[in-house]
Parts: C-alpha cells; structure tokens; sequence
C-alpha cells in the first residue's frame, strides 16, 4: 500500500519534470528516424510485404526491421562514441588508442563551433530575438579569421588570440546590421537575418575570388590556409591523429561566460526582462534599442566565433562550402539551443548530441549504406517535438507546467 | 424580443466565474447589468454571445432554449453585442466590417458591394445612425467607431444588444449621444442589455438593475434607488473609503507641469496644454472620465511617452523628454496604470521583481555582477514589510493574487529614495484589504513629506485620498478643488465645465 | 462636422512618414540612374555597340515573321534607358505619388538589368559574343519568375490568413522529389502536380497542426520543416534514385504553345508557348487575387488575417480558414516543386538553392498582394536569372552582386529604406480562444 502510494508519487514527480519532455522528444526523434529506415529499406518492405505469407514471416519481417534498425543505430552509437572492441584491444594492448579515441575526439570537435553558435542564438531567444542569421555571421567570423590568420604573419601568443578577435568582430559586425536596423527602423529580425544569410554566402564567394585571400595558384573559391601560428593546435598534438583542438576551451569558456552572463550580470538581467516583457523593460528604464543593438552584437559576434573556431581548429582555411554542410550551421544552431532550453548548459549537452548524430551519421553511412542525412532527418524530428510540448505530453501523458520557453519569439512580422 | 439566462454556470479550472445566474430581459427594456471590474459581467457575456459554452444552465429566447457554440449562431438568433475592444478590421471599410460574416454575395461568390452599401444607409436611415459606408475604420474617431459597431449588431436583425461598457472610451457628448441612441433603439422595440460598473449612467438610463459580484447575482435594483444603496450591493461592503489621513504642512513644489502637449498613439494631443504642480507632503488626486489624456500624462512625466511641448520639472529639475532611465534616476516613483503589462515581469521571480527598476543599485549588483544574496534578503524584508503572500521570495510572480502583485510594486517603489511618486489606478482590481493597505501606504509616504500625484477613474479614491483634486478633461485640468467639494461639482467638471461654472 | 479635421490629424504624421520614404526611393532610382548613364552609358565608349537578337530558342516550325537583329549604339541606347530612369525618379520626387511608386521602382531595376546586358554585351568588350538574345533571356527568367510565383503565392495564401509560411522552401523540395518519382513512372505531368500538390498540401497541414493546434512558433516550425525536407530528400535520393535513377530522369515538361499567339516575336515564346505549369501558374494568380479582393471567401480571409476575434465574433470559424489556407497555401508551393522540377528535367538535392526564401521576399517585397508577388517575382527571377548567365559575357564585376539584389531589396523594404510595407496584423500570432 505505502509502496504503491511511493512509486505512485516518484513517477509523479518524475513526469512533472520538464527535462523529460525533452527525453521523450528525442526518444520520439529515433522512432522516426528508424520508420525512416524500414519504409526505405528494400529487403524490410519486401519482408513487411510478406507479412501473411507464412507462419515464420511475421517473426521473419520482425527480425528484419530490428536487425537493419539496430546495425544503423548501432554503427551511429559506435561511430560518435567509441566502439566497444577498439575500446578493449586499446585497454589490453596499450596499443591503438587513437583509434579508439577517434569518434569521441570527431564528435567534440563538431560540438566546438556548433555550441558557441548555439549559444549565441540561445542568447538572442532569452532576449525575445530570433537571430536566423548565425550562418552569415558565422561565414563572416570565418572570413575575417582566415584574412587575419593568413595575410598578416605574428609569433602564435598573439597571432591566435588577433585571429580569434577578428572572427569574433566579423561576427559582431554581421550581427550589427540587422540589429541596428531592428532597433532604428523596425525591421523585423527575421526577415533581415534570414536574407542577410544569402547576402553573405555571395559576399563570401566574391572575397574568395579576390586576389587576396585566394590561395595562390587556385581558380576555385577557396582562402589561403592560415599561418601554423594562427591555428588552434590539436588537444593530443598533430601525430595523434585526433583532431579534438584548443577550440574545446574557447567553446568551454564561451559556456561558462554566458551562464555567467544570463544568470549573474546586470546586463544579462535586462537581457532577460526585455525577453519577457518588453514593455515592463522600457518602464523600468531599459534602453530597448541598446538592448536590441547589444543583443545582436552578443548573439552575431559568437556566431563569428564559432566560424573562426571552427576555421583555425578544423579547416584552417575557408572555401565556397564553408559551414554550410548539410543545413548550415546556423540552423542547427537554432535547433540545438531550443534542444537545450535556451540555456547554455542544456545547449552544450544538445551541441554534443548533434554533432554526435553528424559524426555517427558518417559511420553509419559508411558501415550500412544508409545516407548519413537521416542524422539531419531525426535532428529536424526531435526539435519539431520539443517545439511542440504540448504534443509530446498527450502522447506520453506527462504532467508539466506549460512551458513558454520555445514560444518566445512567436510574434507578428509587424512588431 | 426576450432573453432568460436560468442558472448559467461557468468555470475556468477552479474558479468559478460565474455561478448560477438568473436574468431576464423584457422586449423593449434597457436591462442594466453592474459589477464591478472582473464581477464576472464580460464571462457572461461571452457566453450569451456564443464565444464560451456554460458549464451549466440555459439560455431561453422567447421561451425556447438555445445553445450556441459560436457567435454566428447567436447572431443568428437576434442577439448582437458591442464589444469593449471594437470588433472591427481596422483597415476594411465600414461597409466591409459590417456585412463582415453576413455578406451579400453575386455569383460565383463574389461580394456584392452595393447592395452592402444599400443595406448600411437603409439601417443608418432606420436608426439615424449617420456613417460614410466607405470610410476606412482605422481613420474614423472612436465614437464613430462605436457607432459602426452598433450598426453592425443592427444591420444583423439584433433584436437584443449587449453593450459591454461603451462609455468606458466615450466623451461625454458621445456619451450623450449614445443614450439617445439606446433611448430610441429600445423605443423602437429592441432590447438592451448594458454593461457598466459606472452608478450614473446605470440611473440614467436603466429600466431594470441587475447587480453582480464576484460571478454572482447578488440582487436587483431600480434607477430610483440611491447611488449609495447601488454601490453597497456592487462592492458588498458599506463603502467607506475613508482613509484617515493627519494635517501635513504641504512644502516646496515637487512636480511641475507646465503647459505640456503630449499626442496620442494616433498623433491626437491627448494632453494638451496641460498645467498643474504639486507639492511636497500632499496628495494630489486626479480626476476623469478614462480616455481624457490620464494615461498620456502619466506615461509622459515616466519617460515613456515624447512630449511635444511644455514642460516636466521634478523637484526643480527638467525632466522634459527624459529617457525612463533618467526619470527614475531622478527618484520618481510610479505605481503603472497596467501592472502586469507594465510593471512586473510576470515569468520571473518576487525577488527579481523587486529590483526591477534598480537592479545596478548597490548593494544588488558591484561591477556589472549581480549580488544575488542582496537580492533575496531585500525580497525577505519587502515581503515581511508589505505582507506579500507568496508561497517563496523565488516563485514567479505570475502566481501571487492580483493585490498582492500590486504590493509587488507598491513595495518596489516605496522601498528606495523618492522624490516623487506617482500612481495610476493604484487599487484598480484589489480586494478591500488590498485597497486599504495600498491607500494607507500612500498616506504613510505623504506624510513623511513626499508629493504624491494619484490617477483614478473611481470617484470615491479620488475623494478619499486627495488633499486637492485636479479634474481632467479633454488633456486640460478644467480645475483644482478641496475635496470638501460635492460629487456633483467634480462630476460636472469631469464634463468640461469649470469650477467657477458649477 | 469635427470628423473630418480630426482625420486629418491623425493621418498627418504616417503621411510625413510616408512621404520621406517615398523621397528615399527615388532618391535611390535617381543615384541607379545615374549609375547607369555613368559606367553603362558614358562608360562603355562611344563606339561600342551591342546587338540585340530575337531567336525564339523554344519554338520549332515555320515562323510568319522574322526579327532579324538590331543593332543598337551602346553608348546612346543606355544613355537614354539612364535618362528615363532619372525621369522616373525626378518624377517620384517631385509628385511624391502615394500609389504605385515600387512598380515603379520595378520599372527602373528592369533597365538597369538591361542596360548592363547591353553594357555586357557591346563590342570591344571582354565577352567574345557581342548580342543578346532578348527573348532567350526573357524565356529564361520567366521559368525562374514562375516558380517564385508559386511560391509567393503560397505564401499570400497562408499569411493573409495570418500564419507565416516560412517553409515554402520545404514545400518546393518535397514537390519536387515527388514531382520527378511520379512524372518518371507514369510520365504524366498532371498526376506529378497533383501528388505534388498533396505533399505541399501535407506538409502545410503539418504546419498548420502544430501552430493552431499546439500553437508553436510558426518561423520555427518553418525553419525546421525546411531542414527536414532537406536530409529527407537527400536521403531518399541516396536511396531510391542512385540505385533506380529510372525514377528520376526525362522529366522536361514539354512546350504547350498557344497557337498563333505562340509566334508573336518576344511576347509569344515568353507567355504562348510556355509548359502548362505556365499557364497554370497564370490561372492562379488570377484566382487568387479574385478571390481575396472581390469574394466573400477572400474578405473573411482577410479578416482571419487581420483582427481573428473580430472575425470569430461574426461566427468566422478563424482556425479553420487558418488550416484550408495554409493546406492550400502548401499545396501551390507543392505544385511549384514540381514545375521547377519539370524545368530542369529531374530531381536534385540542394538544387531550390534558397528559391523558396526569394519567394519569401517577393511576397514581401509584393506587400501581400497577388499582383505585387508578381511584379516581384518577375524582378527577382530577372536577377537570379543573370546572376546565373551573365559570367558567359565575362564582364569584370562578380555576378554575386547581382545574385544579393533579392535580398537586399527585401532588407531594404522591410527596413523602410524603400517604400512601406504593412504586413497582415495577426501575421504569426498564435490564436486562442479565450
């Protein structure tokens, strides 16, 4: 009797949680990332087709989909985690590490350049700002790291700080121009972020072509590569193979400053009172257009960041395709940060989740054929859950407070 | 046509907004249904017009029940309403928004504009109800706005008329002119159901009071009884709201307005040469019909709104055009007309809310960091001070009651140097005991030698905080008397007329 | 009696407003103009010349008249296009008109394009052909301009009833993908538009679903549909087109030309002698701008759009004008899928390359209207058009510059820098009752 009444109020508790909505939405991602899987996979229809056929072929078409579905998430796991067998040959021999450490050193650096943006996004959505903008911002970072990283040659304790400084203005500069014109005009950020995105992707190929970022000998958009001094240097060093870099700190110290920021600064308090409540932010003597200009330059110039981060450590120069992958970065920067909430912890626990499922997409893809983009297809699933709430909740029967969080930028195009 | 409301219930989660309703309305009546704001009047409503479904009881016209899930159907059925906030398009025609659901179509569904014209001057010839049928709404005066509304409800075969609270935005000539309006419609046999919490327009022009409180009738009343004997059923308690206030020596001057022009959302000058002072260690209460420039001034003298002309002087130092920031730096007080839009922040916590306005000040932040203890132990002794209730300093004060988020920033604002304060509508929606405790502060404050500049629409705050009462009308003060004066003096100036005149 | 005056009143400032915006652009049109007579006129030398010729690439069989070519004085020809240029602008200074002046802002940006064909094309410069065909480019931005159409129409459709459509995109590459599976099997491009059309339509009750019923943030439901098309398409690519590319091969629409019509030189291979996703596209447009304008299904939109508690108030079910415009708002842009798609021959990923996003613009830059969306996107598919041809002149200036002018424009517009946009006023907000 008392035990029921115990477990009965701990399961209370625990789907009063807002985090499970979260769990469940990932959990809701999978299933459809693997409906995906069976509905594409020739061999599971065919079996699925003979569902009636014989009394082994429900048990047949069963085993199928759990098999094809299981090496996929399998490979996935193995690939942006470790694999257990190259885990344990490392252990007892004392050989192989590198390999071993391999998905784990790919998975945090593709987290590196994806939190810092999603922070800044996250920032901005605290603010009451959608900033779609964080590609070009982040192109832009990535540009003036590469022009700094290349065309001017300095010992590394000052060549890497400048060249991470120049990313950050780029992406502060990048963040400006739809700030200031949100604050003076009342352009709607959107509308600007989202063309000013393409505005960029051409202002890159043009500086590309230019003689003085383009790597000599070269027709193509592609930069120069940037001085050894000017690069972030890999965490194990270069003959590790690993390609985990000092990017990590910068991500890391990006982290900590914004959850010091939103949560203990003056300045980050306006932040937040604007988000909630703008008019209350203006009667309380909140200077809304130096808010809205500061929150763009805070949100734009970690974008740059990102993009510089992710050029010094990772690329070292930048091309036509750079940071556009499979949706841009800065798309999935807007994804990550409503995954966590908003807030910088959550965001970098959501960062590492999808770089994980990017870097296990690859395994996958190469181990079972199956195209890496479904990694993008269960990313896109999950965070239409969590922007849903609601949903999540009918269909797991959770009992949470209603959360506003995601809902914070719905407004009109006319405000 | 007649109207029976028999034991209409209606719940939001738990509370209950209104509990068992009776109400009949005879052809031909001008029912008047009083409460005060959030009585429960604009719930029922919406479920007479369709918007909200009872939980219980029934709706009979002319004898027979009806149910109506949208408010299509109640149109249908001969009942039409005037909303509060127009329900108009603001950039469709008047012709466009009154045959808006009802149009009159061609073929293959095309709107047959004519004949909408044709219908809008036949009704407006019916009712003498003057409109251009193709002016575009958002250009028209709000008293020509309200008049499309009723044409609306009227171009729909309205037998039955909710008007909920119409004079709230009106002048008094359109007020006027809406009770001729009502006088004649009811005259010409349709009945009227009008909504109010102000007692003489009620014995104006009612045939029939109904009285409701917190979502219950709570008696019937006729035009020809008191306004005192009225606004005990509506309040429920003996109002007596006086506050007992000790003789203080006024000094120096504290706020000077001088001349001041300030437009409205609409470029109107909403204020408009406007000039008072107040001085320090009194209370200046200010009179008005809502919508005569009260919330323009304010908003002026709080940074929030650009002044076109004149001039703001706290405690001798221009603050004309400053920004919000300056204006509190300069130890202005202000008690927002709307405080969850303006003066709180509802997600956010008590505490936070309590440094809303001074969150640099020390000791709640050093260097740009905020000092989150100093926080919480000012939000400790402002709690306990004010007796706020709330179940933690860290709740959101989304979840506090009405009064007590207004004690949320009543303590905010007294607890640091002032130089001035100023409160708009201060008890608008709070309990007795709220109202009392917020007016006993005010007093406190004023007498500690602060000048203190009070908006209300209620006559009786007025009269019972103000050491002088400045009348508003039309953005000019039409003058300052004792409050020894009569209600029927302040209440003829609130029309424009000066105090000499009356 | 008071009325009027107090009107007056109160428009006077937006009219101030209005009218320094208004002077803003043709400041602007004035600075293009002289632009143009600057570098395209003046600039290109006095003896250069440019030829224009009239080719209809797309036309077989005998043609009654033949436009040979002209050949045109580069100098003077762009000196005159730049004069009516400033004409127009001196013109919008001085009258400062309160109707039209982006149409005529279109106007200018269409010389300008031309007379940098021009410029591009005259003799002695770098381009080793010295003509233009006029109606090859014409024909050419026109299949650009359609599929913009559509999109933009998409979205007049579903924000006029206030929800914002940002997943046009989205809806572009799902019609598309299955535009090109169903067009390869059955070879019949009418079944393509309609399956097209139900998975625009699908992905618009998907939408519609998740922000009036859940109500989630519209941009970001957008955003988030358009990635996941995206990855899908792509998968499905890898899955179902490199291993049976049969599924996705020889989908070129053919011509339909009107006949007679078709052979009117320029006009008729630019609008008789066009893929029936053309004409439908026409069909449309027209519909549409009808039935917004002159019916009573397009005032209770606009009404939806406008004030929803007004429209609810008259028995306007607001919520489900919301989901039948945003299905059918989705189902256009669907059927634009498939009409790119029909205009490339067969499905690519990645290959809508943010056309979606331009028919956001056009919808904006077009003020909501049908019309506007139109000239809009005539302009904008112009520009796409040259900034993807124009390197066979290989003139010194990187065709990217003019590959921004969508966007651009459109951030310049929403800024107020050019003329005045009003969106629907219950665009994006969520809508409850009570």
């Amino acid at each position: 009797m008392s035990d029921a009444a115990v477990s009965v109020s701990w399961w209370a508790r625990l789907r009063s949680r807002p985090a499970l909505v979260t769990v469940f939405a990932l959990l809701l991602g999978f299933v459809v990332g693997a409906l995906v899987i069976v509905t594409t996979t020739a061999s599971v229809l065919d079996a699925w087709r003979g569902f009636f056929h014989s009394w082994s072929a429900p048990g047949h078409a069963l085993k199928l989909t759990v098999d094809n579905v299981g090496a996929a998430y399998r490979t996935m796991f193995e690939g942006a985690i470790l694999s257990p067998s190259n885990f344990w040959h490392a252990l007892t021999t004392g050989h192989g590490w590198p390999l071993a450490l391999t998905p784990l050193s790919e998975t945090l650096t593709y987290a590196t350049p994806l939190a810092i943006a999603s922070i800044g996004v996250g920032i901005a959505f605290q603010t009451g700002i959608f900033n779609i903008g964080a590609n070009g911002q982040a192109i832009l970072g990535g540009i003036a790291g590469a022009a700094v990283g290349s065309m001017i040659h300095l010992p590394m304790v000052l060549h890497l700080p400048l060249t991470l400084l120049a990313g950050l203005l780029g992406g502060v500069v990048g963040g400006m121009v739809p700030g200031l014109l949100k604050a003076y005009t009342g352009a709607h950020e959107v509308i600007v972020t989202l063309m000013f995105n393409y505005v960029v992707a051409a202002f890159l190929i043009l500086t590309l072509l230019s003689t003085a970022l383009q790597m000599p000998g070269q027709q193509n958009d592609i930069s120069r590569t940037i001085d050894g001094s000017a690069q972030l240097p890999p965490l194990f060093g270069a003959s590790s193979g690993l390609r985990v870099n000092w990017g990590l700190f910068v991500a890391a110290a990006v982290a900590v400053f914004a959850w010091w920021f939103l949560e203990r600064s003056s300045l980050g308090f306006d932040f937040r009172v604007t988000g909630a409540n703008p008019q209350a932010a203006r009667a309380s003597g909140i200077n809304a257009k130096a808010v809205i200009v500061l929150v763009f330059a805070i949100s734009g110039g970690l974008a740059g960041l990102a993009g510089v981060t992710q050029m010094a450590g990772t690329t070292h120069f930048v091309d036509g395709g750079f940071l556009i992958g499979n949706a841009g970065i800065g798309f999935t920067a807007i994804t990550v940060s409503l995954l966590g909430r908003n807030r910088p912890g959550g965001i970098v626990l959501a960062s590492l989740l999808f770089a994980a499922l990017g870097v296990g997409g690859r395994a996958m893809q190469a181990a079972t054929g199956i195209p890496l983009d479904l990694a993008t297809v269960i990313q896109s699933a999950v965070v239409l859950f969590v922007a849903t709430p609601v949903l999540v909740k009918e269909i797991f029967r959770l009992r949470t407070a209603p959360t506003a969080a995601v809902q914070l930028a719905t407004k009109g195009w006319g405000s | 046509m007649r109207l029976e409301l028999r034991g209409i219930t209606k719940r939001f989660g738990s509370f209950t907004a209104n509990h068992r309703i009776d109400l009949t309305v005879e052809p031909g009546q001008i029912h008047c249904l009083l409460g005060e704001n959030g009585a429960g009047k604009s719930t029922l409503m919406n479920v007479l017009f369709g918007l909200l479904q009872p939980d219980e009881g029934e709706i009979l016209i002319d004898g027979e029940a009806v149910h109506f899930t949208n408010s299509g159907e109640a149109v249908r059925r001969g009942i039409g309403m005037v909303h509060q906030h127009f329900m108009l398009v603001p950039v469709f025609t008047v012709a466009e928004n009154v045959v808006l659901g009802f149009e009159p179509v061609k073929s293959f569904g095309r709107l047959d504009r004519n004949r909408a014209r044709e219908e809008i001057r036949h009704v407006s010839q019916t009712y003498n109800l003057e409109v251009d049928p193709d002016a575009v709404i958002e250009e028209l005066p709000v008293g020509i706005q309200q008049r499309v509304e009723i044409l609306k409800a009227l171009n729909h075969n309205a037998e039955l008329l909710i008007l909920d609270e119409p004079t709230a935005v009106l002048t008094p000539q359109e007020i006027d002119a809406l009770m001729e309006i009502m006088r004649s419609l009811a005259a010409s046999g349709k009945s009227i159901l009008f909504i109010t919490h102000k007692l003489k327009e009620v014995k104006a022009i009612a045939d029939v009071i109904t009285v409701i409180r917190q979502g219950e009738v709570v008696g019937t009343a006729q035009p020809t009884d008191s306004e005192g004997d009225l606004a005990a059923l509506m309040v429920g308690r003996s109002v007596n709201l006086t506050v007992e206030k000790e003789d203080v020596t006024p000094g120096e001057v504290a706020l000077e307005i001088t001349d001041l022009v300030v437009r409205d959302d609409r470029g109107l000058p909403a204020v408009d040469g406007l000039s008072l002072s107040v001085r320090a260690g009194e209370i200046v209460a200010l009179a008005g019909v809502q919508g005569n420039g009260q919330t323009e001034l304010v908003e002026a003298i709080a940074g929030m709104r650009p002044v076109e002309s004149g001039s703001i002087r706290l405690r001798g130092r221009d603050v004309t055009n400053a920004t919000p920031r300056e204006v509190l730096d300069a130890g202005l007080g202000h008690v927002p007309e709307d405080r969850q839009l303006h003066g709180l922040v509802l997600s956010m916590s008590v505490a936070d809310n309590l440094v809303l306005n001074t969150p640099r000040r020390a000791p709640f932040a050093r260097r740009g960091s905020r000092n989150l203890g100093a926080v919480a132990q000012n939000a400790g002794e402002l709690v306990q001070r004010f007796d706020i209730r709330t179940t933690s300093i860290q709740s959101p004060v989304a979840s506090l009651s009405g009064g007590n988020q207004q004690k949320v920033i009543v303590a905010r604002e007294l607890s640091r140097p002032l130089s001035f304060l100023v409160a708009s509508q201060p008890t608008r929606g709070l309990d007795v005991g709220s109202i009392e405790y917020v007016h006993r502060q005010i007093v406190d404050e004023r007498n500690g030698g602060l000048g203190v500049l009070i908006v209300s629409s209620e006559l009786d705050e007025v009269l019972a905080l103000g050491d002088r009462i400045a009348v508003m009308h039309k953005g000019k003060i039409t003058g300052v008397v004792d409050p020894s004066t009569s209600r029927e003096t302040i209440g003829l100036m609130m029309t424009g007329a000066h105090a000499e005149e009356s | 009696m008071g009325i009027v005056s107090e009107v007056s009143v109160a428009t006077a400032p937006t009219r101030r407003a209005h009218q320094g915006r208004t002077r803003s652009i043709g400041v602007i049109m004035g600075l293009i103009g002289l632009f143009t007579l600057l570098a395209f006129g003046v600039g290109s030398g006095m003896s250069a010349q440019s030829s224009l010729t009239f080719n209809p690439v797309n036309l077989s069989g005998t043609i009654p008249w033949h436009v040979g070519t002209l050949t045109l004085s580069t100098a003077w020809t762009n000196i005159v296009l730049a004069l009516a240029m400033i004409a127009l602008a001196v013109e919008v200074n001085l009258r400062l008109p309160a109707r039209g002046v982006m149409v005529r802002f279109g106007v200018v940006a269409v010389l300008f394009f031309f007379s940098l064909l021009l410029w591009a094309a005259r003799t002695g410069g770098p381009a080793p052909i010295n003509f233009v065909n006029l109606t090859a480019v014409l024909v050419g931005s026109s299949a650009l301009a359609m599929v913009l159409i559509y999109g933009s129409l998409s979205g007049v459709m579903c924000e006029r009833a206030g929800v914002v459509n940002i997943a046009i995109e989205g809806q572009f590459i799902g019609g598309a993908f299955v535009g090109s599976m169903i067009a390869s099997t059955t070879h019949n491009f009418i079944f393509a538009a309609v399956v097209g059309a139900l998975v625009g339509g699908l992905l618009g009750l998907i939408l519609a679903f998740l922000s009036l019923r859940y109500l989630s943030d519209q941009i970001i439901v957008g955003v988030v549909l358009v990635t996941m098309l995206g990855s899908l398409s792509s998968y499905l690519n890898l899955q179902v087109f490199t291993p049976f590319p049969q599924y996705n091969t020889g989908n070129l629409a053919p011509d339909l030309p009107i006949p007679l019509l078709a052979k009117i030189p320029l006009l008729g291979p630019v609008f008789f002698n066009q893929t029936g996703f053309f004409y439908l596209m026409i069909v449309l447009v027209a519909l549409v701008s009808f039935g917004l304008f002159r019916t009573r299904w397009g005032l209770r939109v606009r009404a939806v759009g406008e004030h929803p508690k007004a429209a609810t108030t008259v028995g306007i079910r607001v919520i489900g004008v919301r989901y039948v415009n945003v299905i059918v708002g989705g189902a256009i842009a669907g059927v634009g899928g498939v009409a790119f798609m029909a205009s490339q021959g067969q499905f690519q990923p990645g290959y809508t390359s943010g056309l979606g996003y331009i028919a956001l613009a056009a919808l904006i830059f077009g003020r909501w209207r049908p019309s506007g969306a139109v000239v809009a996107s005539v302009l904008f598919g112009l520009s796409v058009y040259l900034a993807d041809n124009l390197q066979t002149y290989q003139i010194p200036v990187p065709t990217e510059v003019l590959g921004m002018f969508p966007y651009v424009i459109t951030i310049a517009v929403v800024s107020g820098l050019i003329g005045r946009v009003r969106p629907p006023a219950a665009d994006g907000i969520p809508y409850q009752r009570d």
